[in-house]
């Protein structure tokens, strides 16, 4: 089926089960969850397939968020998807809406997500297990309500910058008064668009800076890095290897942070 | 207190409880499976040990243990991967491993010179050099230049005098820098660094295990798998 072309809250009463690529607009979001649909982000790992599965659709070589997106976009049955391929995305979404447009028979609708308003970001500040925060950040994506009975802020002892990554065990070697940076706290804020808010870092803590490997933010991720006074750059694709465990490991260890 | 740091290729144990006690070397393949040590880092070290550092703190309590100094750039060159340590003012300010495009740097070295019986004690730093970032798909190289009539002794200096210039690019490319492992006894390797180089011997490791043993309360993490 062809992309359709623009949002429509209208067409949305033909849906029971949609997916969604990165964030969409909230206008989109509040309709979906005004029609009662069910959302699935197909950013995260949900079904249980190979990633080799989505090769003949995208490069071996390609961001594992993706691919994790095309596979599940072919295994699960959706009725539309909703792809960000604005400002807030990238240029590999808007390829990769345009090819399952035509693999696949049910509509993709491409949006571009401009949003300003700015929920806040307290998850990016609690003291709490960062595993656990970033999993709350990424389900937000799938509510327009605004956030309740948020966690006060920590006073940081680390930072994570990036995107949420694919593969969260990563996270789990981080103390829990680490705060998050980057696209991810820009997807709490519900402003993924907003490179401002995405290039800001606190240089008084060790800080990781966090991409997919093959993603273009890692070029921002290692500019970042350069200008923090102590950073690591860390870039990974499917799996967290050994060795980028222990970098972080080491970085977080020989920078004095304690677990 | 034994330790030891399980190499790909070679493995080295230090007692500290016996005085005076040199380090002693074993190959990987000849190493006994019942091996056990108090404390072990290395690729291989969480099969062979209750308590584990991983590569990068060790060669940084190495670096800290063997090096005087607050501003220096340390590289250790494996037989599987390379990796570095950066301090400036007494401090961590950069590092990096690379496991999988630095793949087999070390491994491929020793290969080819039992390969081709080299001597790398005679082998001169060749003017010219292969572009290599990966022991593996360098070999390319030396197969093109061979069959372009380069001797092969030539041709096989030129691939390690390129991956010395590439594991010196990844560790940012230092005006000086102390190497760390087995390749600190390749002449050519060492000599093939396009900075000056002082060269620590395959210990490194074991003198970071040794200070972290002796850290008060700290015998190093479990192992978490």
């Amino acid at each position: 089926m062809a992309l359709e072309p623009a949002f429509s809250a209208a067409t949305m009463r033909r849906f029971r089960k949609i997916g969604i690529i990165g964030v969409p607009p909230l206008e989109v979001i509040q309709a979906a969850n005004a029609h009662g649909l069910v959302i699935h982000d197909l950013d995260e790992p949900l079904v249980r397939e190979d990633l080799e599965t989505a090769s003949p659709y995208l490069p071996r070589v390609y961001c594992a968020i993706l691919r994790t997106a095309v596979v599940n976009a072919l295994h699960l049955e959706l009725d539309a998807i909703y792809a960000d391929t604005g400002p807030g995305k990238c240029d590999c979404a808007l390829h990769t809406a345009t090819i399952l447009a035509e693999a696949l028979p049910i509509p993709v609708i491409r949006t571009r997500n401009t949003d300003t308003t700015a929920f806040g970001t307290p998850l990016c500040q609690a003291r709490l297990p960062l595993i656990d925060r970033m999993l709350a950040i990424t389900a937000g994506v799938k509510s327009a309500a605004p956030y309740q009975n948020p966690p006060p802020p920590c006073t940081p002892t680390a930072g994570f910058w990036g995107v949420p990554p694919r593969d969260f065990s990563i996270l789990g070697l981080f103390p829990d008064t680490t705060h998050i940076h980057g696209w991810a706290r820009c997807m709490e804020n519900k402003t993924p668009a907003d490179h401002a808010l995405e290039t800001e870092f606190n240089p008084e803590v060790p800080t990781v800076f966090f991409a997919q490997s093959f993603c273009a933010k890692t070029a921002l991720a290692r500019y970042l890095a350069k200008k923090h006074p102590h950073a690591l750059y860390l870039d990974v694709d499917v799996h967290t290897t050994s060795s980028a465990r222990a970098k972080v490991q080491a970085f977080l260890e020989l920078s004095g942070v304690r677990p | 207190m034994i330790l030891g740091d399980f190499g790909t290729s070679y493995c080295k144990f230090l007692d500290l409880d016996a005085p005076g006690a040199k380090p002693t070397i074993i190959a990987t393949k000849e190493l006994p499976r019942e091996t056990r040590v108090d404390l072990a880092t290395g690729h291989n070290g969480k099969r062979f040990a209750d308590r584990y550092v991983n590569e990068l703190i060790a060669l940084a309590r190495g670096g800290e243990a063997l090096i005087q100094e607050e501003e220096y750039v340390l590289l250790d060159c494996g037989s599987r991967d390379i990796k570095f340590i950066r301090y400036a003012n007494g401090k961590l300010a950069d590092m990096g491993w690379n496991a999988e495009c630095g793949a087999s740097m070390g491994f491929t070295i020793e290969l080819l010179e039992r390969y081709y019986d080299l001597d790398y004690g005679h082998l001169r730093v060749p003017e010219q050099t292969f572009s290599v970032t990966c022991g593996v798909l360098g070999m390319s190289d030396i197969f093109d230049a061979v069959i372009s009539g380069i001797p092969v002794a030539e041709a096989v200096a030129r691939f390690v005098k390129g991956i010395a210039v590439n594991a010196y690019r990844f560790a940012g490319s230092p005006a000086k820098l102390y190497l760390s492992g087995g390749l600190c006894d390749n002449p050519l390797f060492v000599g093939s660094f396009p900075c000056q180089v002082t060269a620590l011997g395959r210990f490194v490791l074991l003198r970071g295990l040794e200070a972290e043993a002796r850290q008060p309360g700290k015998p190093g993490p479990p192992i978490i798998s």
